[in-house]
């Protein structure tokens, strides 16, 4: 059998449904972006795949090319909200200034 | 390209420019705050530099308001009659934004120069949001959106809570971001376009084997849009963010971002799922029947909305952020019915939403700023303790948030109602109107707090100074008189409920 | 014949890395499983002709996003949860769920009339993807482009105002 559109679609599929129970089960994070990575993978996998095969031409690699680019965007303000509340975990009573804020 | 015609309404990219001014304009300004910052010592005056060139981008968008429709980049964006007026809603709740920032003192003791800049972007994000036509701006808009929204919310320093709420925004936008964009793929293979207009031609004329697989691609895509607009299911983010945000860029974010996420929403509804099919009905396309599940979704909404409000006692930001919710779900009444006169209430409905919902955040703000607290006691006996005048522009907030005559609440319901009962819908009229009654309990609370409570003594004065006095006054009078001259808001949200289909 | 098998390998390894991300124990080997679906993803490029993107697959993906990743996790092993979802789902009925969405989903991926062309976008061997797109992205799609330009700078700077400011206390 050939190798066609929908070989692809299933693998994008499976690893989309991949993301979905890993960003279900998952209560860590860094687990839950793990699992949006697999789905914005699969995502790209499916574009990638209509743009070889679809009558849309290259517009298809280039929204993956967006994705990629968003997603390291996000990668990064996600590591650094992340760094920063590790920070305030070691340096400061949070829950003190939490109360005596406003 | 249609060189040959009189006046194309097809632009390329050079021509495109002047059409795209304001946009411009708010680009280069965040370049230059964020390089202003590095010289710059007293960092309000980043902030006044921001509030101008908003200014200044808004008087830009209303000049387009005469010039016509035309579309931009190649089919990438287009500025008519829809778009327009949401640039401006956006426009005015980033300036609304600006200035409560510029008086606030959570804001004020970051002192950080780049707040300003990461402000004007989103603004901006959120403009090309309402004016996105194919799936690829949509999808960069509203992840440009998310990401600014994303630092602004953990911008308060030293709070734990604050790095949380961020986080927990992070992780449920990047879910349905996915999710999204996903579904958004299938919409492409179905289609093969990103185009909205494109996609509408094919689902039309599309064979009946294809609604399944577009029920599941439209789930997925409607995941990040209610995402945006804190609609049910994907509504969870909400409080936490809003309680943990400085308080202008909770407002920020319950007015503006909520607004451009409803433009995105309703033009990929109205231009790329339906057409318009005469006498002012929508006709949906593709064999899917949307309205039945959107009806589902607004009742669901609003009536969550309102259950959580009523059981949130301490916050007044969860309680706005709760409410914020279910007034997503009276919002999306409008889309349910899918009509121009739907489709106008709601224009006229998130108009009249950004002003008392905007002067409800600010209150709460004055209070904050002169107390330090945000919790319902900090509330109590407002009145009695200098705090008369902003406790009585609160009741007028909160009771046309609840929608009571003759405030301006009212008619925005009003026009929602008035087109469901048009479609004979009279299930979703019933639970709008009997969610109205609940909202009015938890609303009422905090008046009868405001008023008829005393204060014990230690909550502290409530002042208000001339800056943050002014913006009250605007949205007071704005309330109220939208509440009994509402015609030219309505003639406007009229004139602006009409895509450019090139 | 050898084209299938390789194929079907390289989907093997993709499928089993994303599975390897959803069910391990570990947030580290986790991540190592991560590291297979994107190389896999990459590899999937190649057959479909995305030279292009495959390269920028390895290089941002698997070198910019995957060590992020790996960082964040070596940073916050010692606080050992940064919890914010509460609600997750226990695997059994999470995996009840995504068995019966990936069956409604299959049905209508394998019925669904996918728009397909007979003739291919560009060919995998010749002149290449990079030219087409370098051409679109300043043609048709400057706009996005430009706009990217704008969102990566913000994102850089709020990434930094997050993550600079107990510095200073």
């Amino acid at each position: 059998m050939e190798i066609g559109l929908n070989h692809y679609l299933v693998v994008g599929l499976l690893v989309f449904l991949a993301g979905v129970f890993t960003v279900l089960t998952r209560r860590n994070a860094i687990g839950v972006l793990m699992g949006v990575e697999l789905v914005l993978n699969s995502a790209n996998i499916n574009y990638i795949a209509f743009s070889r095969f679809g009558t849309g031409g290259l517009e298809g690699q280039i929204f993956s090319i967006f994705v990629i680019m968003l997603a390291a965007a996000e990668a990064a303000i996600g590591l650094a909200i992340v760094l920063g509340i590790y920070r305030k975990f070691q340096t400061i009573d949070v829950e003190e200034v939490d109360s005596l804020r406003g | 390209m249609g060189a040959a015609m009189a006046a194309p309404t097809h632009l390329g990219n050079l021509s495109s420019l002047g059409w795209l001014l304001p946009e411009i304009l708010l680009g280069l300004a965040v370049v230059a705050i964020f390089l202003l910052d590095l010289v710059v010592e007293e960092k309000e005056r980043l902030g006044d530099v921001a509030l101008g060139v908003m200014a200044i981008a808004i008087v830009l968008i209303t000049r387009l308001l005469w010039a016509g429709d035309r579309s931009l980049f190649e089919n990438s964006v287009v500025v008519d009659g829809f778009g327009l007026y949401f640039k401006l809603l956006v426009g005015l709740a980033a300036f609304g934004a600006i200035w409560m920032s510029l008086g606030s003192r959570e804001v004020r003791r970051t002192n950080q120069g780049e707040y300003w800049g990461i402000l004007l972007a989103s603004a901006l994000g959120m403009m090309f949001m309402g004016s996105a036509t194919n799936l690829l701006m949509a999808y960069l808009s509203l992840e440009f959106v998310s990401l600014t929204s994303y630092v602004l919310a953990g911008y308060k320093q030293g709070s734990r809570r604050a790095g949380e709420a961020s986080l927990k925004y992070l992780i449920y936008g990047g879910v349905a971001s996915g999710a999204m964009i996903y579904g958004m793929s299938w919409i492409y293979g179905l289609a093969g376009s990103l185009d909205f207009h494109a996609i509408h031609d094919a689902l039309a004329g599309s064979p009946s084997g294809a609604s399944l697989a577009l029920f599941v691609a439209l789930l997925l895509t409607l995941a990040g849009l209610g995402y945006k607009v804190a609609a049910f299911p994907f509504h969870a983010w909400a409080p936490d963010v809003y309680e943990g945000a400085p308080i202008p860029i909770s407002g920020f974010l319950a007015v503006g971002s909520k607004a451009a996420g409803f433009a995105l929403l309703i033009r990929f509804f109205f231009t790329a799922l339906a057409h318009d099919g005469g006498a002012g009905a929508y006709q949906l396309v593709g064999g899917v029947s949307w309205d039945q599940l959107m009806l589902a979704l607004s009742v669901l909404t609003m009536t969550f909305g309102n259950l959580a409000a009523l059981n949130q006692q301490s916050n007044l930001k969860r309680l706005l952020a709760y409410s914020s919710i279910a007034h997503a779900g009276y919002v999306l009444m409008g889309l349910v019915v899918l009509t121009t006169d739907g489709l106008r209430a709601m224009l006229f409905y998130l108009a009249v939403y950004y002003v008392m919902n905007l002067g409800a955040f600010l209150v709460v703000m004055l209070v904050a700023n002169s107390t330090g607290r945000e919790d319902l006691d900090g509330f109590r006996g407002l009145a009695w303790r200098g705090g008369a005048w902003p406790a009585a522009a609160m009741a007028v907030f909160l009771f046309s948030l609840t929608g009571l005559p003759p405030l301006a609440g009212f008619v925005g319901k009003f026009y929602l109602f008035a087109a469901v009962v048009e479609r004979k819908m009279y299930f979703l009229a019933l639970a709008g109107v009997v969610n109205s009654v609940l909202s009015l309990f938890y609303y009422a609370k905090v008046v009868r707090t405001m008023f008829l409570e005393q204060p014990t003594g230690g909550e502290g004065a409530v002042t208000v100074d001339v800056h943050n006095g002014i913006l009250l006054g605007v949205l007071v009078a704005a309330t109220l008189v939208l509440g009994v001259a509402w015609s030219p808001l309505m003639d406007f949200a009229d004139r602006s409920a009409r895509f450019f289909l090139g | 014949m050898i084209y299938a098998a390789l194929f079907y390998a390289i989907a093997l390894f993709t499928v089993a890395g994303a599975f390897g991300v959803a069910f391990s124990e570990n947030v580290v080997y986790s991540a190592f499983s991560l590291m297979a679906t994107l190389l896999g993803a990459a590899g999937l490029y190649v057959f479909l002709g995305a030279d292009f993107l495959a390269a920028v697959q390895l290089l941002v993906y698997v070198g910019g996003i995957l060590v992020l990743t790996l960082f964040a996790i070596m940073l916050t092993h010692q606080i050992s949860d940064v919890e914010v979802s509460n609600r997750a789902v226990g695997r059994w009925p999470a995996l009840g769920l995504v068995g019966f969405v990936g069956i409604a989903m299959a049905t209508a991926l394998v019925r669904a009339p996918w728009k397909v062309s007979g003739e291919v976008v560009a060919k995998a061997a010749g002149e290449g993807t990079t030219y087409g797109i370098g051409d679109a992205f300043l043609g048709p799609f400057l706009l996005p482009f430009e706009l990217a330009s704008i969102v990566l700078l913000t994102a850089l700077v709020g990434a930094i105002v997050l993550s600079r400011k107990e510095i200073r206390d």
